[in-house]
């Protein structure tokens, strides 16, 4: 579905991705881990455009999606969970969720259906629409954010450190809501530090090291393997 | 009593048009994050392209605001994606400088332009109504009562569209978190365009509005400029709400203190004004307030 192939980039004279090659396959969760530094945010904003491509390509769907203006990509059905908090803080949770239909801002019925849906999935999002997103739990920016993200009624999503910065049990509610997600069809290229959680929900997993893939295989080998993968980036 | 209360209103009408250029430096600010140095020159382009339509044409004096308002809006939008899209293609490693050099570029450009132009003479537009319009206790300039009608609209129109439609809310989204209004499929950059063409546009109805009571020169925008920054400052950067309200007060302070004190400081009251709010209150009176407040 998403493919990345030798490709380089970075931020001005710096190169943090050295000819990375993955493939992220359709209706699956593709972890990415690996130290501090290897190149994996890097990697999902290298695929979105935020960093732009000095070597290699990307395709989605067969289409090369490498020059496209980061801001087309959600038509084309990609979404971006980023990792910092993203909600618009002083727009209320519904103008927030709206925001996510810009792409389709004319259709008056589908945004009410998309609506609809996301208040029937999250409840506490229909209680405080009219609230400021600002003024949120963190637990509930992120699912706002997930919800934001859903409203475009994305085919893949980009997810990076979805738990970032939560409590273990919120934490454990996002994992279960992006799980679902993976369970409705969403193909998911996930960026995560919290290996031991989030592997047990993905399909396959690539390690990073200095801005190319060192290893790959399958979630349900790493995990017999886990241990021995986290000491050998602590030697490294 | 009557000389008090006509220069109280003579402050809120001067305010209100104050604060429909200190509005337009407001949205250019949160949308884009660039203090626009030129902001005085779109109010002297207004006010000239209003005095060439209603003088020189000799076509009515609303028109002529209405067609500074669009004209300007136009080269507003023409300006930011000339000069201030490399910011936002990583062009340039140091954005804040090279906004506050391009910007402050274009200002001694379009001075320098008005002069070759039309020359350093002071022109003075028709007013848009002649005579006077008696309350009882005070009598006010028609014109400038007009004036301050037609920035009330412009300023309504303004807050209509931030606060009321899809493109107001896209642009309230990309002043609080830029990549994530392209994340959701705002085109940051073309919005950019049009919210630095409605600053500008906003400049330039001040400016074709004032033009009849302050005169049309090149270097008239350099003082009302200064005044948007220290309206904009006291009310916090990027405050609507703090836009507005520090604009009137600016206007009733300048007022009053001709009135109380002396004609010849008029341009001081708004600095000394602005010197005791940030000694009390250092983020200005809205501080930490986001642009959509």
């Amino acid at each position: 579905m998403l493919s990345v192939k030798d490709v380089d980039s970075g931020y001005g004279n710096i190169q943090i991705l050295n000819g990375l090659s993955l493939e992220a396959r359709k209706n699956q969760l593709t972890l990415l881990i690996g130290p501090n530094g290897a190149g994996k945010s890097t990697l999902l904003k290298t695929i979105y455009g935020f960093v732009k491509t000095t070597n290699g390509t990307i395709t989605y769907d067969g289409e090369e999606i490498s020059s496209a203006a980061s801001h087309t990509l959600v038509n084309r059905g990609i979404g971006f969970l980023l990792q910092r908090v993203s909600v618009f803080p002083e727009l209320t949770v519904e103008e927030n969720l709206k925001m996510g239909a810009w792409s389709f801002k004319r259709d008056k019925n589908r945004i009410k259906d998309r609506l609809d849906y996301m208040y029937d999935k999250f409840e506490i999002l229909k209680t405080k629409r009219h609230e400021q997103a600002g003024l949120l739990s963190g637990g509930q920016k992120r699912i706002l954010e997930v919800s934001r993200t859903l409203m475009s009624s994305p085919r893949m999503i980009l997810v990076d450190e979805p738990s970032a910065g939560l409590s273990p049990k919120i934490a454990k509610e996002v994992y279960q809501v992006l799980h679902d997600l993976k369970d409705e069809g969403i193909t998911m290229l996930m960026v995560d530090q919290n290996i031991r959680e989030s592997i047990r929900y993905s399909d396959h997993v690539y390690v990073l090291e200095q801005g190319r893939v060192s290893s790959e295989s399958p979630a349900a080998d790493i995990k017999d393997n886990l241990k021995e993968v986290v000491e050998s980036w602590l030697k490294f | 009593m009557e000389a008090f209360l006509a220069q109280l209103t003579n402050g809120l009408i001067i305010g209100c048009i104050y604060g429909l250029m200190a509005l337009g430096l407001t949205l250019i600010f949160g949308v884009l994050k660039v203090i626009n140095f030129a902001h005085g020159e779109f109010y002297m382009l207004g006010a000239y392209i209003s005095y060439v339509v209603s003088q020189m044409l000799g076509l009515h004096p609303v028109l002529g605001i209405i067609i500074a308002v669009f004209a300007v809006f136009i080269i507003g939008m023409i300006t930011e994606k000339a000069l201030l899209t490399p910011i936002y293609e990583n062009k340039v490693d140091q954005k804040d400088e090279y906004a506050l050099l391009i910007t402050f570029g274009l200002s001694i450009f379009l001075i320098n332009a008005a002069l070759v132009v039309f020359g350093p003479y002071q022109m003075s537009p028709q007013p848009l109504a002649n005579g006077v319009f008696d309350l009882g206790v005070l009598s006010v300039s028609s014109g400038r009562l007009y004036a301050v009608i037609l920035a009330v609209i412009l300023m309504g129109i303004t807050l209509f569209i931030i606060n009321k439609t899809w493109l107001g809310t896209a642009l309230r989204a990309i002043s609080q978190d830029r990549d994530s209004s392209t994340i959701v499929g705002i085109d940051a950059k073309a919005l950019g365009s049009i919210a630095f063409g409605i600053g500008a546009a906003m400049a330039a109805g001040a400016g074709a509005l004032l033009a009849p009571v302050f005169l049309v020169f090149p270097i008239m925008g350099v003082v009302p400029a200064i005044k948007s920054f220290v309206i904009i400052v006291l009310g916090s950067m990027g405050s609507v709400k703090g836009a507005i309200y520090g604009a009137l007060m600016l206007g009733v302070i300048e007022s009053l203190g001709v009135f109380f004190l002396s004609p010849s400081y008029r341009d001081a009251y708004s600095f000394l004004l602005l010197i005791l709010i940030l000694v009390f209150k250092p983020k200005g009176l809205f501080g930490g307030s986001q642009w959509n407040n």
